[in-house]
């Protein structure tokens, strides 16, 4: 490693073993163009380094990892349970998930607090419906991570008037947490991002580092974390009664196939019925796409909600 | 007339509920289309009195019967002649016009071009199924290739009309397309054709499952509506990457769009500088 070092705050890198970074996040928020940045920096440094990475099956909204090993010598090309150095989660729930790879005596996590309810946590499609994501804290999480940098990247990257550069404000914080100079990552980001956006990333760079040099001297900046709540919080709506009309229906099928719940059939008439109302979501597809205007879809308000 | 409309969007308030229900086959399109006309118009919170919905004959046709409005039921082809003269005499009244391929490309297709380039204040629907459904399935102007119809038994081998790009060349001042499948962007699609001041050209991708797609083997009402979700190129994919998504044939979404001078406006200033015409 090089031997000009600006300070360095809460460095953590040992010479004698290689240096794990993890960087995790959803599909599409820029996991790899961290990992690529974090890879070419270590390259200008150090003897060896591995990168591997898991996306594309993630698609846009999935779960995608990415391992940086730096150092000497570096063998296996993913880190192992309780190994990462840091880990730069551009997602709550996402950081929570790996978790149980960072070193529990000296990691530092570098977390969003931005969410994103992945599709899985939405499964169950009626309205007033819980979102399955973690109502984990933050201070929950301080209890049990060495260096706990949370922080609302995704909110100053939009202060900076683009939200898709909250990538480059958490490298901002990993940058200070690493032994390499400040100009280099600069001008390793200012290669990897596009030609028209180059300025507004290395202002988010220093975003980054200007917010994690106060935490640093003490400061409490911890974001505020915005937990998920239950979806609908004006208008309750959890029963819905679909008046379809027997006598306007002339059994084109297509509520039926439509429906993405199955919930719809022909019956021995060959009118359209519903066979389990508890299935009904409410969606209005079929009210949509009936040709003969013989669904109506009603939403019904709950019992607490006409009280109120 | 002048039954109250609820303040949800009801399709039962805008029909006339002792006519239903409609003529339509099963898995007709069309009945979609007027679903989405009249969306539209409970958004744009018209009056259903100062409404007047006109259409010509053919499938199309018959959906003016339906709507629980000012109706006007016209001669085949001619839905926009009417229009144009019940528009110029009474400006006050929002003139919707339902016409189909057939009526409007073929038969009509002079008075198409005309009311295009006079850019009067009308919104021009034109249901496109591909065929002359009512009259027994004949080949339309807008007929896909190798599409078999009564007068087509080997195929069709005449191109087919793009309705869209015809009626931006004659000078419709708002051109849009869009599918049956996709009825919350066919109902903004019209609130913005009916909104815009000058003539308003939406072509509905519909589907004729009974005469149409039974002789093609296009499938059942369902499958022939989810095809169109392969058909189409929606506006918002633009030029960025060459067919990203397999698009399909027709560009969808608003098209073209221009502040030209409205035919009516222009008429009756010209009158009241020159004398002469009607007093709205």
């Amino acid at each position: 490693m090089s031997a000009t070092l600006e300070p360095v705050f809460g460095a953590n890198v040992d010479a004698t073993r290689p240096t794990n970074v993890l960087v995790v996040g959803v599909g599409g928020q820029g996991v790899i163009m961290v990992s690529k940045v974090m890879a070419r920096i270590a390259q200008l440094h150090c003897r060896e380094i591995k990168q591997s990475e898991v996306h594309g099956m993630a698609k846009r909204g999935g779960s995608v990892f990415s391992h940086v090993r730096f150092g000497a010598e570096v063998w296996a090309p993913t880190i192992a349970l309780g190994e990462a150095d840091v880990v730069v989660a551009l997602e709550w729930a996402e950081g929570l998930r790996w978790l149980p790879y960072l070193n529990p005596v000296s990691g530092s996590l570098i977390v969003d607090t931005k969410r994103i309810v992945p599709p899985f946590g939405c499964i169950d499609r009626r309205r007033g419906a819980t979102l399955a994501y973690p109502d984990t804290r933050i201070a929950e999480v301080a209890a049990h991570v060495p260096n706990l940098y949370a922080l609302d990247a995704e909110g100053m990257a939009e202060a900076l008037g683009n939200p898709r550069v909250a990538n480059t404000v958490l490298l901002g914080v990993l940058s200070t947490t690493l032994d390499f100079p400040a100009e280099e990552w600069r001008r390793v980001i200012a290669e990897f991002v596009p030609a028209a956006t180059v300025s507004t990333n290395l202002e988010a760079l220093e975003v980054g580092r200007k917010w994690a040099r106060r935490v640093h001297e003490g400061e409490a900046v911890t974001a505020p974390l915005n937990l998920p709540q239950a979806r609908p919080a004006a208008a309750v709506v959890d029963s819905v009664a679909l008046d379809i009309n027997p006598a306007w229906c002339k059994g084109c099928d297509i509520c039926v196939k439509m429906c993405p719940e199955l919930c719809l059939r022909l019956n021995e008439n060959q009118k359209a019925e519903l066979t389990d109302a508890a299935l009904c979501t409410g969606c209005h597809i079929c009210e949509w796409l009936c040709p003969d205007f013989a669904i109506k879809v009603n939403l019904l308000p709950t019992a607490e909600a006409q009280h109120a | 007339m002048n039954r109250p409309v609820s303040k949800d969007f009801d399709i039962r308030d805008y029909l006339r509920l002792d006519r239903m229900p409609h003529f339509l086959c099963p898995g007709c399109g069309h009945g979609i289309a007027l679903r989405a006309l009249l969306w539209a118009i409970h958004e744009l919170d018209l009056n259903k009195d100062k409404l007047a919905v006109v259409s010509g004959i053919g499938c199309s046709g018959r959906l003016s019967a339906y709507v629980d409005a000012n109706t006007y039921h016209t001669t085949h082809g001619r839905p926009l002649a009417f229009a144009t003269g019940l528009k110029l005499a009474r400006p006050d009244l929002t003139v919707v016009v339902i016409t189909g391929d057939g009526d409007s490309l073929a038969i009509g297709g002079n008075h198409l071009i005309h009311a295009c380039r006079r850019n009067l204040d009308l919104t021009c629907l034109m249901l496109n199924n591909e065929v002359y459904g009512m009259t027994g399935g004949q080949a339309s102007p807008t007929t896909s290739a190798d599409r078999y119809t009564t007068t087509t038994p080997l195929g069709n081998h005449e191109p087919r009309f793009d309705a869209c790009k015809l009626a931006q060349a004659a000078g419709a001042s708002f051109v849009g397309r869009e599918v049956t499948l996709q009825l919350p962007a066919l109902k903004n699609l019209i609130r913005e054709g009916i909104a815009h001041a000058g003539f308003s050209f939406v072509e509905v991708m519909s589907d004729c499952t009974e005469i149409y797609g039974r002789k093609n083997e296009l499938g059942s009402s369902p499958e022939m509506v989810l095809r169109q979700k392969h058909d189409v190129r929606p506006e918002s994919y633009g030029n960025q990457v060459e067919r990203p998504f397999r698009p399909g044939p027709w560009q969808t979404g608003i098209l073209a769009r221009d502040e030209r001078v409205e035919y009516g406006a222009a008429w009756r200033s010209h009158c009241a500088q020159h004398g002469g015409g009607v007093a709205p």
